[in-house]
């Protein structure tokens, strides 16, 4: 389990942020006094860091320079401010994403796992079950078959696969849909569903994605 | 300054003139003077006045010359006294010294007023700032607890756009430049602000018709997600209920620029609306309709774009289509 550390001093949000991550699956640590903040960086040894810009006593950009100079932990900086400049010169002090209030949560949730996929040391191959995926080929192999899926379905079907096993809502499979640039309304989404469990069925794998009603679906 | 009105102004003293003469010619008269040196009295009496007077008029009429050229001429008119030349009688003294002094006093209030209006957009930055942090909070409540509405998201990201608006005006209407215009990916302009809208658009099901938005261009990303926030807005707004709102947005590249174009099927601005879109507070036939419109949005989207040197242009028909086009420059000037 990934842990990921919070600094934000604003406690009402902090502890929102603790829940949202808490409930997605991460391990949540929090700095709560903002002294040395870049020190206790160092000693919490987490996966990654969300950093606000406006801290009390440091400026974020301050505090990840300082960083930086001797870890290469991901940084995700948070901030409510919407200047250009405050982005450029956080990406230039070495911060890996830049997010600004108020962040939608599954933006937020799904830029962190991505920056967690990019810097885990482990590669693992992607599949599921005995099936073979590759996302770059945009293909399903399972023995002998194979699948082509469209960009669409490999979306779905990829986030489908991050949370195999849990509930994910059509709520956010559309923010998942839309922030790849593909503008799906209600109609277009169940379509691309029903077509990828056919695709599936064909591999021999039938009713691996379960409706719940109202609440979503889960990828068994 | 003209002759006649030189002359006309003096009128009295040219009476005194010729009533002292008078006088004067009577007594040389009566004293039994020689017709001829009473002519020569009159001829020296004219001339002198008549030298005294030239020599007035053409110092006074280069001074004022200079002034109303100035005025005419200068786009600031205030600076006039700096133009001033000294002048070379009291009247001029006392107005270039009056006009100093009014200057003067018009700078000093100006600056005080300008300070004044930078410490209240600097505060309403700040305080914009501070919002953020309780709407980013309920914003997670929103997420983190399944059983709130979701109508409540609607009227959060409501707050957010009311507020980003403020923010934008505030900055719209000054020269300081807190922008940074650098290559920026219109498809992810474009894709966060959808993303922003989605859930008001699945609403009512809407169409996105996205192509060839797969292009860089020079502006600054905020900026541009905020103009396009607001086009989007509007889409929404001025929607025909009765037919799905659909909206296509493409780039195209021509010569040295680029150009984005952003269309929907809305109920569209009428002909003699069209002009005045973006003007402050312009509300039209269209706007009057409803309490939402403030007439403010599409004046601070011009005014952005002027500030970053893009051009924006709008067409429409009604009840068929509004489309606006943003054009870019694209060379090397900006890409070095």
């Amino acid at each position: 389990m990934n842990t990921i550390l919070i600094i934000e001093d604003d406690s009402a949000l902090r502890e929102e942020l603790k829940t949202l991550l808490t409930n997605s699956g991460y391990n949540v640590e929090a700095i709560t006094e903002f002294v040395d903040v870049a020190e206790q960086m160092k000693n919490k040894a987490a996966d990654l860091i969300l950093l606000d810009i406006t801290l009390p006593n440091e400026n974020g950009e301050a505090i990840l320079q300082q960083y930086r100079k001797n870890s290469e932990t991901p940084v995700i900086m948070l901030t409510s401010r919407t200047g250009d400049m405050d982005e450029v010169l956080s990406i230039s002090y070495g911060a890996d994403d830049y997010i600004t209030k108020p962040y939608n949560p599954t933006i937020l949730l799904l830029r962190i796992s991505a920056i967690l996929k990019r810097t885990s040391k482990t590669v693992k191959a992607i599949s599921y079950r005995d099936v073979k995926v590759s996302v770059a080929k945009g293909s399903l192999t399972r023995e002998d078959k194979e699948q082509i899926l469209t960009k669409n379905e490999m979306l779905i079907f990829q986030h489908l696969l991050d949370h195999v096993g849990e509930i994910v809502s059509r709520d956010d499979l559309m923010t998942v849909l839309w922030d790849n640039d593909e503008f799906l309304n209600d109609n277009a989404l169940s379509v691309n569903i029903s077509r990828l469990r056919t695709k599936l069925e064909d591999l021999g794998l039938e009713d691996a994605i379960e409706t719940r009603k109202k609440q979503g679906y889960i990828l068994k | 300054m003209r002759l006649r009105d030189y002359l006309r102004d003096h009128v009295l003293i040219f009476t005194v003139y010729a009533a002292a003469l008078l006088i004067i010619e009577i007594f040389l008269k009566a004293f039994r003077t020689d017709r001829q040196a009473m002519g020569v009295v009159a001829v020296i009496f004219i001339l002198m006045a008549f030298i005294v007077h030239a020599y007035d008029f053409r110092r006074k009429k280069r001074f004022y010359d200079i002034l109303f050229t100035a005025l005419k001429d200068l786009d600031k008119k205030y600076l006039i006294p700096e133009l001033l030349e000294e002048a070379q009688f009291l009247d001029g003294k006392i107005l270039t010294d009056a006009l100093r002094d009014c200057g003067k006093s018009m700078t000093e209030n100006v600056t005080d007023e300008k300070r004044k209006m930078r410490n209240f957009r600097e505060y309403i930055e700040l305080w914009v700032h501070e919002i953020k942090i309780p709407v980013s909070a309920l914003s997670f409540m929103c997420h983190n607890n399944k059983e709130i509405d979701p109508k409540m998201k609607t009227q959060l990201k409501r707050v957010d756009e009311y507020i980003d608006n403020v923010l934008y005006y505030a900055r719209s209407e000054n020269a300081e430049k807190d922008y940074i215009i650098k290559e920026t990916p219109l498809n992810r302009a474009f894709a966060s602000v959808a993303g922003k809208n989605r859930e008001e658009l699945q609403m009512i099901n809407a169409t996105i018709n996205a192509s060839d938005l797969d292009v860089n261009v020079m502006t600054d990303g905020k900026w541009l997600e905020f103009i396009i926030g607001q086009l989007m807005d509007n889409s929404i707004k001025y929607r025909i209920e009765e037919k799905a709102l659909e909206i296509s947005v493409s780039a195209k590249k021509e010569d040295d620029k680029i150009k984005f174009i952003y269309e929907d099927n809305g109920s569209g601005i009428s002909k003699e609306d069209l002009p005045r879109i973006f003007e402050k507070s312009f509300t039209g036939s269209n706007g009057r309709g409803t309490a939402k419109s403030t007439g403010m949005g599409l004046y601070i989207v011009k005014n952005l774009c002027d500030r970053l040197g893009h051009k924006i242009q709008a067409e429409s028909e009604k009840d068929k289509f509004t489309r606006f086009t943003i054009t870019f420059i694209d060379n090397d000037y900006y890409c070095r």
